[in-house]
């Protein structure tokens, strides 16, 4: 199959196991994992829907291959061959700020884990929350 | 032919990552290795800039807040 079909499967199957880590381990720790699985798998997903077959990087160099453009005197047939080729700009944003965005959800968690961990002293939920196993 | 090797190395090491009773060796691979793989796997679908993102903050940051966090708390499980 082709590399955008395949990155969509492996994203999709990065979510899952992303949600059945939340779900059912007992662990803190790997809970917030997780939840660190699952950003990346909506990531990969984003990226993988911009993807053109045999296509460039969205940098227009001076010369790039095929498409020889030199820099101040710019044609239009130049401009056009590159926007044929190159693929889609507009994921990335959206993914640069997500990825940051996840950094920092990240490390707000595991500070509150830090202050349970003083004053609970244990890192496993079904203590934390009282239930009898 | 390496894109598929790289993902299927993130998807393995997504599930490796939940079975070890030693915290720290399960946040390392769980959150560095899956990081890199999936930056090598952002260049090969034609996006440099987030490559350089995610190598940075998902391969060398987060790990470095999770095994702090493990140094804090207790090494081991449950």
């Amino acid at each position: 199959m082709d590399l955008q079909t395949a990155s969509m499967l492996s994203a999709g199957s990065l979510i899952l196991i992303g949600m059945v880590a939340i779900f059912f381990v007992d662990d803190i720790i790997k809970k917030i994992m997780g939840a660190t699985f699952i950003t990346d798998g909506v990531n990969l997903f984003l990226i993988a829907l911009g993807y053109r077959e045999g296509g460039v990087v969205p940098i227009l160099p001076e010369k790039a291959g095929n498409l020889l453009c030199s820099y101040p005197k710019i044609s239009t047939s130049c401009i056009e061959s590159f926007a044929e080729h190159a693929s889609y700009p507009l994921p990335y944003a959206l993914v640069l700020t997500n990825i940051v965005i996840g950094a920092a959800t990240t490390a707000v968690l595991l500070g509150l884990v830090i202050m349970l961990y003083k004053k609970h002293r244990t890192l496993s939920t079904s203590k934390l929350l009282g239930v009898r196993k | 032919m390496i894109e598929y090797i790289l993902m299927l190395g993130a998807v393995s090491t997504a599930i490796l990552a939940l079975i070890p009773k030693d915290l720290m060796k399960a946040v390392i691979i769980g959150t560095g290795i899956e990081g890199l793989a999936l930056a090598f796997l952002f260049q090969k679908l034609l996006a440099p800039d987030v490559a350089l993102t995610q190598a940075i903050l998902c391969s060398t940051i987060i790990p470095g807040l999770f095994a702090i966090t493990v140094y804090k708390t207790q090494r081991e499980e449950g």
